[in-house]
């Protein structure tokens, strides 16, 4: 049947002079069913009770309703909660169509939650007559009733019209109502059975999306001699975008974290893209900034343009210790200086990935990784964890923390983290994606001195090194005075007159120290690819030339160089471990 | 800081660090010594390389002359030192106590 539509507010039943009863569970029928009826009725009731969707259970209710009310045409009204709006699922001859409520016979009933009976729908003011004019249907008489479920709610309106020879009596209202009632628990119960059909969908969906994401993560923490790191992912139940790898390339080591717009797989299979490209990208033999470049543009052809991934993409060099970065509106970035006991924050050095193509890339940012210092790439889900009244985590609570623990190893460091935040929500629910990927390099705080290029300076720089690993064993301090002896008398003869003074940093372990001797403006000379001497000559053959390098190597853990042509920086570094027992 | 003391007993006491830095003077004082010279090392504290080149010239030179360095109360450290430098097979070395 069609909605009737009536630019009338809903009018009140006395001045329609139309009948009206509220909605009653347990109607009461004036005359005795017949048998008709009653089959009609619980046949409906039969059906209702099995399984079904909702077109088919809406036409069995349009054609039980119709037969036991001896009715030409009947329909069924859904109300869309969302927009406040009935929608007519189900109709002869005409579609899908929505009224507002309070709109039509329908719309009034729907606002007055109550039983409408017209005996003449051209009479009534609520009636529009435009959908008679369209199907070229006349509607007589109608009756329509509310459809409440068993919880009160409004689930919706039925409406019958035209009774065969006549008008609807007291009798149909009765039997209409019995009709709606059910009717009207099976609609509820079908659209709960929707929920949760939609709702094991978006769980399955979730499920693959974090199964996805998880599966571009690291399956393990790449071993870089003298760094600690650690990440941890918290997904949130309602899955975020966050990302984040650490893996060991050509360029050295790579450090992500990113954070995809949206929820769901979308996300997920963004960031997959992009470490694959990234990946691909360094394996090619980009530089950080192609590779960044790459990323972006590749993105930006492909996104939707309300989409893309904000990154932090860096290289640590692990000799040098330098590690150079973009950022694709990551931020803040914190590098904690074990040194000076501050923390340098960095902004993004560009708009996200993917956002648009790069006209002109920003210079990366690079920064130097002391012994003690770490690098802090925490994801919004930190920063914006929420607090009592709306407050936010904050960058100043990360770097207190890092201010009182960044002593600490990367692992404890970031648990440190994760409690102050979880604390700070006091209960309240992760509604984001966390991700912590710390990067520290060992060591307390390094000492730094610089010293003449001369034979006269070794008292100095013995007594510097004598300060500088006070905790440590006597052998390993033996060891520490012989490699650096050796390395620095090497930098006195192989050096011009002239040179500047270098410098020599002695970075303690727990169970031995970090010592790197840096040679500025000089050429390259690699210690740790000179011959071993020739021990097992005969004393007439043997000579004191490169014994010195021939022994250290013997003494340390490891021993290795790094020369920076734009510099002219050689950096020679030696680890001396546990003393071997 | 290095010294070197010509013992009545004829042994030679050395004490300190031998480093590049005390190389010349070591080997100027040793350079004064001729036949089988004996070198006790209880509290030689350090060598480096420079300084074992002290003591290889100084073997060259006595074993020249039917002479030779014999080294008495090497450290453990040393004693590594001297191992890995294949010195353990240039002098004769007696371990410390």
């Amino acid at each position: 049947m069609p909605p009737h539509s009536t630019p009338s507010p809903a009018a009140t039943v006395e001045r329609s002079g139309a009948h009206v009863a509220t909605p009653a569970h347990a109607p009461q029928i004036r005359k005795p069913l017949s048998r008709d009826d009653l089959e009609a009725i619980l046949a409906v009731t039969r059906a209702l009770a099995a399984p079904f969707d909702l077109p088919t259970m809406l036409a069995e209710v349009t054609t039980a309703a119709m037969r036991v009310l001896h009715a030409e045409r009947c329909s069924v009204w859904l109300h869309d909660a969302a927009t406040d709006e009935l929608v007519a699922e189900i109709s002869s001859d005409i579609g899908r169509i929505r009224i507002p409520f309070g709109r039509g016979l329908v719309g009034a009933c729907a606002t007055s939650r109550a039983l409408i009976n017209v005996p003449d729908c051209y009479e009534d003011p609520r009636f529009d007559t435009a959908t008679d004019r369209s199907s070229g249907f006349r509607t007589r008489c109608s009756l329509t009733l509310p459809l409440i479920d068993h919880r009160g709610e409004l689930v919706g309106a039925m409406q019958v019209l035209n009774k065969d020879g006549g008008v609807f009596g007291a009798d149909d209202e009765a039997l209409a109502q019995a009709l709606a009632a059910q009717c009207a628990v099976a609609l509820s119960r079908v659209r709960m059975t929707e929920a949760l059909l939609e709702g094991e969908k978006l769980k399955r969906e979730l499920e693959l999306a974090h199964a996805v994401q998880l599966g571009a993560l690291p399956a393990s923490m790449p071993v870089v001699p003298g760094y600690d790191m650690h990440a941890t992912f918290l997904p949130a139940a309602q899955t975020g975008g966050d990302t984040y790898d650490l893996a060991l390339v050509d360029q050295g080591l790579l450090v992500v974290l990113g954070d995809a717009t949206g929820h769901g797989i979308a996300p997920a299979l963004l960031v997959m893209q992009m470490h694959a490209m990234l990946r691909m990208a360094l394996r090619m033999g980009a530089d950080l900034e192609a590779a960044f470049r790459l990323v972006n543009d590749r993105l930006a052809e492909t996104l939707a343009d309300d989409r893309f991934v904000t990154a932090f993409i860096g290289l640590l060099d692990p000799a040098t210790h330098r590690l150079r970065f973009l950022s694709g509106g990551q931020g803040p970035i914190l590098h904690w200086r074990a040194a000076s006991r501050t923390c340098d924050v960095h902004g993004p050095t560009s708009f996200p990935l993917g956002a648009m193509p790069i006209a002109r890339l920003r210079p990366a940012v690079e920064l130097e990784m002391a012994p003690g210092d770490v690098l802090a790439l925490l994801s919004d889900g930190i920063y914006e964890y929420p607090g009592p009244g709306g407050a936010l985590f904050g960058e100043a609570r990360v770097t207190d923390i890092l201010r009182a623990c960044a002593d600490q190893p990367a692992s404890r460091l970031a648990d440190r983290l994760l409690a102050a935040a979880l604390a700070f929500a006091g209960g309240a629910p992760q509604d984001d994606d966390v991700t912590l990927v710390l990067l520290k390099r060992e060591g307390a705080a390094a000492a730094r001195r610089s010293f003449a290029r001369s034979i006269d300076a070794i008292d100095e720089i013995v007594a510097f090194a004598e300060a500088s690993t006070a905790s440590l064993a006597p052998a390993q301090r033996e060891s520490i005075h012989f490699v650096i002896e050796e390395l620095f008398t090497n930098m006195v003869k192989y050096t011009p007159d002239g040179a500047p003074r270098m410098s020599i940093e002695i970075a303690c372990l727990g169970d031995g120290a970090d010592v790197t001797l840096i040679d500025t403006d000089v050429d390259k000379f690699d210690p740790t690819t000179e011959p071993d001497a020739r021990v097992d000559l005969p004393i007439e053959q043997r000579t004191p030339g490169g014994l010195g390098l021939h022994v250290s190597r013997r003494l340390v853990e490891s021993l290795t160089y790094a020369y920076d042509f734009a510099r002219r920086e050689g950096r020679t570094s030696f680890r001396i471990g546990r003393p071997a027992c | 800081m290095l010294t070197l003391e010509d013992g009545a007993d004829g042994i030679v006491r050395i004490a300190g660090r031998l480093d590049a830095a005390q190389a010349p003077a070591a080997q100027a004082h040793l350079d004064r010594l001729a036949g089988v010279v004996t070198l006790d090392c209880k509290r030689l504290d350090y060598i480096s390389s420079a300084g074992l080149g002290v003591l290889l010239k100084t073997q060259k030179r006595l074993l020249a002359s039917a002479g030779k360095l014999r080294l008495i109360g090497v450290g453990p450290h040393i004693r590594d030192i001297f191992a890995y430098s294949g010195f353990d097979q240039v002098f004769e070395i007696e371990a410390a106590d």
